[in-house]
């Protein structure tokens, strides 16, 4: 490996950062934001796999990636920019921070009406955040999470009531039909 | 330097040059051939699912490393610099062209006729779609006759695909499938069946054709070499004649010298920036404007076509994401009576999410959260989208031009191209006609099902370009002959989308592979 390193230019070496990581707690109050944006029918072990699911993501993102160019496109597109793991530890302070303001330990210990209210404050900024980003930008956390829940295949499978499966490789046979509609939920 | 010596050097590794390959060692197997292709080799076929999530996640490059990051221009030129090229992106979509294409000088007193006849063409249509694996549903208009049927049956229609032409067909076009080089079937050319994974940018279990895969077989089967991350920089003639006697390249990773190629047959398959990029590059005392370019015409008439596409808001079920990167295809504007405003085009339906998807605040700007937003989005999920867009015939002015531009150049001291896409007087002359046109098309299919049509937008750019090094029967007015031949040098072809001297309707590519699979003879002649 080290002959490697040493025979390569150091300008084509691409060094991927990694984010730092997201804490034990700050993933339970990822999870007591989960029940309060996810939709009920969203039960507790889905909200919770969703939960890692960001956790993972924000995990394995990388700085400076290839992000390539679009197809018959003439310029490159701006290697990925920085992850956006550092910003989400004064969100998740800011949002014990109002918590405590309602009289309790943290935002995961809130009554889920007081977690709502509180979200939305987080919503309406300042900054405000008026849409859902496609890809967690860092900006909002619960933007970010929702962002992340809701363009998801599985998402677009409960919107539309129906077995899609957007984002997954599924055989031809029987797609000349609707797609089969979503086993109901306990 | 590093020297080397063939039969033939094909210089590009794109899609023409695999078809090339291909089919030169099949009917000369003794051949000797090296293909020269500046970008890497991305065989790491057993990655390609990873690199598909890695995008869905993270919008990172399916093809990690398909370029070089100063083999650039300005202007339309796909970034792609690999083995495969550009078809490592493509969508597989196999349009033919029409015979109008061909004729356009005798039929309407425009552009000019191509040197090649329709049926003489059709045949190496078919071989084209039997090498890439072409599945596909036989249009129903008798100009579009094809002698052999597709290799493959056509993709499923889904239930999407089949609502939609339902709701287009009420307007009285009649729709079908959209030809494409991806497996209806398993096994076809080695290759798996398609799972409708959406990501036909990056398909990860090989139904969609790549070049790559062309590639691979052909060098597990040691019929030809692949020098990849070498870029030639300069054709050289032979002293005392007008052949070409080498190619002068380097290593894009620095591990030799310079290296020459040497060969009784140079073929150009760069695409279409870079065959006629490579050509002016290669001025020298007895062709001071560029190889293949007494007539001054290496570099001119770069076409394409443009297109006007828009949404439509129908009060049809459509489940985004069921294949969304199938679609439906009319030819009935291929033709244009000559009596009428000229303007050709094809017409294409797809699948859409637009308008579709989830909100996080109402109409009032009220923050939606849990059950209310998705009380909100479900509402949406009840009607559907249609994507309509067609291509139209767009020729080119002689000063559509591909220059060199002294003030960009790579790392080597070579200028980069510039390309400036200019239309010809008549098709600027019927701009407002062909966007009237496409505005009374676009609300007769909404009328039809009672939609609504959204903006209607135009490209701003020429899609699936071509051109540079023009073929025709006139030295004076044509670089290559209809086999690729150059007027100038006879052992040097210039194959696939540079030769076009007008860019057609619809997606060039199957085209580009039909033009190159007739000159294989030629070649070996």
């Amino acid at each position: 490996m080290a002959a490697v390193v040493a025979a390569t230019p150091l300008a084509r070496l691409r060094i991927f950062a990694q984010a730092p990581p997201i804490t034990e707690t700050e993933t339970a109050t990822l999870k007591a934001i989960a029940e309060v944006v996810l939709p009920s029918v969203v039960g507790r072990e889905e909200r919770d796999h969703f939960v890692a699911e960001f956790v993972a993501w924000v995990r394995n993102y990388k700085e400076g990636a290839d992000m390539g160019h679009g197809y018959g496109a003439s310029t490159l597109r701006s290697p990925s920019g920085p992850s956006p793991a550092p910003r989400y530890p004064s969100q998740f302070a800011s949002l014990d921070d109002a918590a405590k303001a309602k009289g309790a330990s943290s935002f995961a210990t809130l009554r889920p009406d007081d977690r709502r209210a509180v979200l939305e404050a987080a919503l309406n900024g300042p900054p405000q955040v008026t849409r859902l980003p496609s890809q967690p930008t860092g900006q909002s956390l619960v933007a970010d999470f929702m962002g992340f829940y809701f363009t998801s295949s599985d998402a677009w499978d409960l919107a539309y009531q129906a077995q899609i499966g957007r984002d997954r490789c599924r055989t031809l046979d029987g797609s000349d039909q609707a797609p089969e509609p979503l086993t109901p939920r306990a | 330097m590093a020297r080397y010596e063939a039969d033939v050097v094909i210089i590009g590794g794109g899609i023409t040059a695999a078809m090339i390959a291909e089919k030169l060692i099949e009917l000369r197997p003794n051949l000797s051939i090296i293909v020269v292709e500046a970008g890497k080799r991305l065989f790491d076929f057993e990655n390609r699912f990873e690199y598909r999530q890695r995008n869905l996640d993270y919008g990172e490059n399916q093809w990690p490393g398909d370029f070089i990051a100063d083999q650039s221009a300005r202007g339309v030129i796909s970034r792609s610099m690999a083995v495969g090229g550009s078809a490592l992106h493509w969508g597989g979509v196999c349009n033919r062209f029409s015979e109008e294409d061909t004729r356009l000088k005798s039929m309407y007193g425009l552009a000019v006729d191509w040197p090649v006849e329709w049926k003489d063409l059709e045949r190496f249509y078919c071989e084209a779609e039997r090498r890439l694996g072409v599945s596909g549903e036989p249009s129903p208009l008798a100009e579009d006759w094809r002698s052999e049927p597709y290799p493959m049956p056509s993709m499923t229609m889904s239930y999407n695909l089949k609502q939609l032409k339902s709701w287009a067909e009420q307007s009285g076009i009649k729709f079908w499938t959209t030809p494409q080089a991806k497996n209806t079937v398993e096994g076809y050319g080695g290759r798996g069946r398609c799972r409708r994974c959406n990501t036909c940018e990056i398909c990860p279990t090989g139904a969609r054709y790549s070049p790559d895969w062309t590639f691979k077989q052909l060098l597990t089967g040691k019929k030809i070499q692949l020098h990849d991350q070498t870029l030639v920089r300069k054709l050289v003639l032979d002293d005392r004649t007008t052949r070409v006697a080498s190619a002068q390249a380097v290593r894009e990773d620095g591990a030799d010298d310079d290296v020459q190629y040497r060969a009784r047959t140079f073929i150009l398959a760069s695409g279409y920036c870079w065959s006629a990029h490579l050509l002016l590059l290669s001025a020298n005392s007895r062709f001071p404007n560029g190889l293949a370019n007494s007539s001054d015409h290496v570099g001119r008439y770069m076409t394409g076509h443009l297109a006007y596409q828009t949404t439509i808001d129908l009060d049809l079920r459509i489940f985004p994401g069921m294949n969304d990167q199938h679609s439906l295809i009319s030819r009935q504007f291929f033709r244009c009576r000559p009596d009428s405003p000229y303007v050709r085009h094809d017409l294409r339906v797809w699948e859409n999410a637009g308008g579709r998807g989830p909100q996080l605040r109402d109409a009032d700007g009220k923050v939606l959260l849990g059950d209310v937003l998705l009380a909100d989005w479900r509402k949406r999920t009840t009607r559907g989208t249609a994507r309509v867009r067609g291509y139209f015939d767009a020729h080119p002015d002689r000063d559509s031009r591909l220059t060199l531009d002294a003030a960009a150049k790579n790392r080597w001291g070579d200028p980069m191209p510039v390309i400036q896409h200019r239309t010809d007087q008549a098709t600027q002359a019927r701009q407002a006609a062909t966007r009237d046109h496409f505005q009374s098309l676009f609300a007769l299919l909404a009328k039809a099902g009672d939609g609504r049509m959204g903006n209607i937008s135009g490209l701003n750019y020429q899609d699936h370009p071509g051109g540079g090094c023009r073929m025709g029967t006139d030295p004076a007015t044509s670089v290559v002959n209809s086999f690729g031949r150059t007027h100038d040098h006879e052992n040097l072809f210039v194959v696939g989308s540079p030769t076009l001297p007008t860019g057609g309707c619809t997606n060039g590519t199957l085209t580009f592979v039909a033009l190159a699979l007739r000159s294989v003879p030629e070649m070996v002649k």
